[in-house]
């Protein structure tokens, strides 16, 4: 409980500075990233499922907004509408995908990501094909980059604050029960494939939320945002950050993006790079970086509570 | 006595092999009614069946008259029927407290809001939850992770999650297994405690246990029943002799 009051206070005092340390565009994407690593890991971390499909939730729900968004409709109808709309796809899709476990359940999500990066590809007229939906305007009380970072702030917040409340809850713990033993888990009474669908469906209408808010950084929907090669980058944020802890991923991914825009402008082969730290966190800090936080705080903790124990022992002999 | 539990010529073929064969059995309320037999006579094969872990190819369960035969087994404990694996089988990275509380919650929880309401909201799930594992011996080890208790201990837990779903049947698949001699009679003394208020199907290859707490004992070798009767009629069974020296 403690972990997670400083957690949250951590978090807030991010939400404030985070914009005098970053662009304004990297700090809205940031959370807008934050939102789908945090999402993702009740699927991955919570539950125990692997998913490669993320980004078809999150470049659909991209493309539905903004097409409402060209199409004159106002964002607070296009942002529930994008968020429904990966909802209903994650309920159908998810149906399909947690019939199968491990390695049949990774390549179903793979698929079906790939099956709509084609529709994408090739209903040019509708989501421009290879050059992405272009020319979304933000509406005018968040045209400036001061006002759209509180409305993403905002948006994030009720995001966590939401998500937070189902880890907390009973479906958290059942969550917990699949990762840790899906077939006790059943016969003590959960409909196990049902669950998962739950925790699928979760996951991906959060990662919706977020691209429906995404198409407002720049303005467009670039194609690669619904590639599978997004779904990896999702997975690597989120286990770079960590799984272990619910606000861990957020790290990840304020570290993902810090890391790629600063190396991307040093070296154009800077993926390299992030392959290289990828397979560090892997073979050394399973955890990820809010386990090595975490180790390096305990670490610091035990040291300082020795040195003071000493520095009694001495005053008293001194004494 | 009424009958809890009716099986009729329960069979389960694996190609040409019949594992479990037209076996027939009835569980009065209230009583220990034990399964034995030689390794490999199907007891584990027919407590899956009964349990809904594996479909059966032939026959029928009927629980308080109501079939059950093949239902998928997350429905059964909503029914009253529970089970406690042979292998230890608990959520290890979870605390003792979480696997108990979890396992009550899923029989007791009245809808689904109940899901999304926080945890602090079930009080009474609280309470039991510190019961059973007072009833287990677990008390002092109620926060611990499941994985950090010795495999003794680990047993009476994962007879503390069976217990959690109040069950008016329980099914225990070799409860004593790989339990140290002492273990082994404080689980022997708690399945007794727990006859007064439960029906117990048991299956055990323990024999002084199986003879020292059942009221009913059934035999099967090689998937077939052999021999039922009180325990002072199995041990004087000839037929039970010969399973278990391999004699024809």
């Amino acid at each position: 409980m403690m972990k997670n009051k400083y957690s949250f206070i951590a978090l807030i005092i991010f939400l404030f500075v985070g914009p005098f340390l970053f662009p304004n565009a990297t700090i809205a994407e940031m959370l807008i990233f934050g939102i789908v690593a945090i999402s993702t890991n009740i699927m991955l971390g919570y539950t125990g499922m692997l998913s490669f499909g993320q980004a078809l939730f999150f470049g659909t729900s991209a493309y539905i907004s903004g097409l409402m968004l060209l199409g004159g409709f106002p964002l607070f109808l296009a942002i529930p509408v994008a968020t429904f709309g990966s909802f209903i796809i994650s309920l159908f899709i998810g149906y399909f995908c947690v019939k199968r476990e491990g390695l049949y359940f990774i390549c179903l999500t793979f698929a079906f990501n790939q099956m709509f990066y084609f529709i994408a590809y090739v209903w040019h007229d509708v989501t421009g094909g290879e050059d992405g939906l272009v020319g979304v305007e933000r509406p005018a009380y968040i045209d400036t980059q001061l006002t759209f970072y509180i409305f993403t702030a905002i948006m994030f917040l009720f995001a966590v604050i939401a998500l937070y409340k189902i880890v907390t809850s009973p479906l958290g713990l059942i969550f917990k029960l699949i990762r840790e033993n899906a077939s006790r888990a059943e016969a003590i009474g959960y409909n196990v494939r049902f669950y998962k669908l739950i925790s699928f469906s979760i996951a991906s209408t959060f990662t919706g939320l977020a691209g429906s808010l995404y198409v407002l950084i720049h303005s467009m929907v670039p194609i690669d945002q619904i590639h599978w090669l997004k779904s990896g980058d999702i997975i690597f944020m989120t286990l770079f950050g960590g799984v272990g802890s619910f606000l861990g991923p957020l790290i990840g991914v304020v570290g993902y993006i810090w890391l790629s825009d600063t190396f991307s402008i040093i070296w154009a082969r800077w993926p390299l790079i992030m392959g290289v730290i990828f397979a560090i966190v892997v073979l050394y800090f399973r955890g990820g970086v809010s386990e090595l936080l975490e180790n390096l705080f305990k670490k610091y903790k035990s040291i300082s509570k020795k040195t003071e124990h000493e520095q009694n022992i001495k005053n008293r002999k001194l004494n | 006595m009424n009958k809890i539990l009716k099986i009729e010529n329960l069979t389960k073929n694996f190609g040409s092999i019949s594992a479990v064969s037209n076996v027939n059995l009835e569980v009065e309320e209230g009583t220990i009614h034990s399964v034995i037999g030689p390794n490999g006579a199907g007891k584990s094969t027919f407590f899956n069946m009964i349990s809904g872990v594996i479909p059966p190819s032939n026959g029928s369960v009927h629980y308080k008259d109501k079939d059950i035969t093949g239902f998928e087994s997350y429905k059964l404990p909503h029914m009253g029927i529970a089970k406690c694996f042979q292998i230890t089988n608990v959520f290890p990275k979870l605390t003792v407290r979480e696997n108990v509380w979890a396992s009550i919650f899923s029989c007791s929880h009245k809808s689904k809001i109940d899901l999304f309401k926080s945890m602090n909201d079930f009080k009474t799930i609280d309470k039991d939850t510190e019961n059973i594992i007072s009833d287990v011996g677990l008390s002092h080890k109620i926060d611990d992770k499941a994985e950090e208790l010795s495999h003794g201990q680990q047993r009476m837990l994962e007879m503390a999650i069976t217990l959690g779903a109040k069950p008016d049947l329980l099914l225990l698949d070799e409860p004593t297994q790989g339990l140290a001699p002492e273990a082994t009679v404080e689980m022997t003394e708690l399945i007794r405690k727990l006859s007064k208020n439960y029906t117990i199907l048991l299956i055990e290859h323990k024999m002084h246990i199986v003879m020292e707490i059942s009221k009913i004992i059934t035999v099967l070798n090689f998937g077939e029943k052999i021999e039922e009767g009180t325990p002072k009629q199995i041990k004087n069974s000839k037929k039970v002799q010969d399973a278990y020296l391999g004699r024809k």
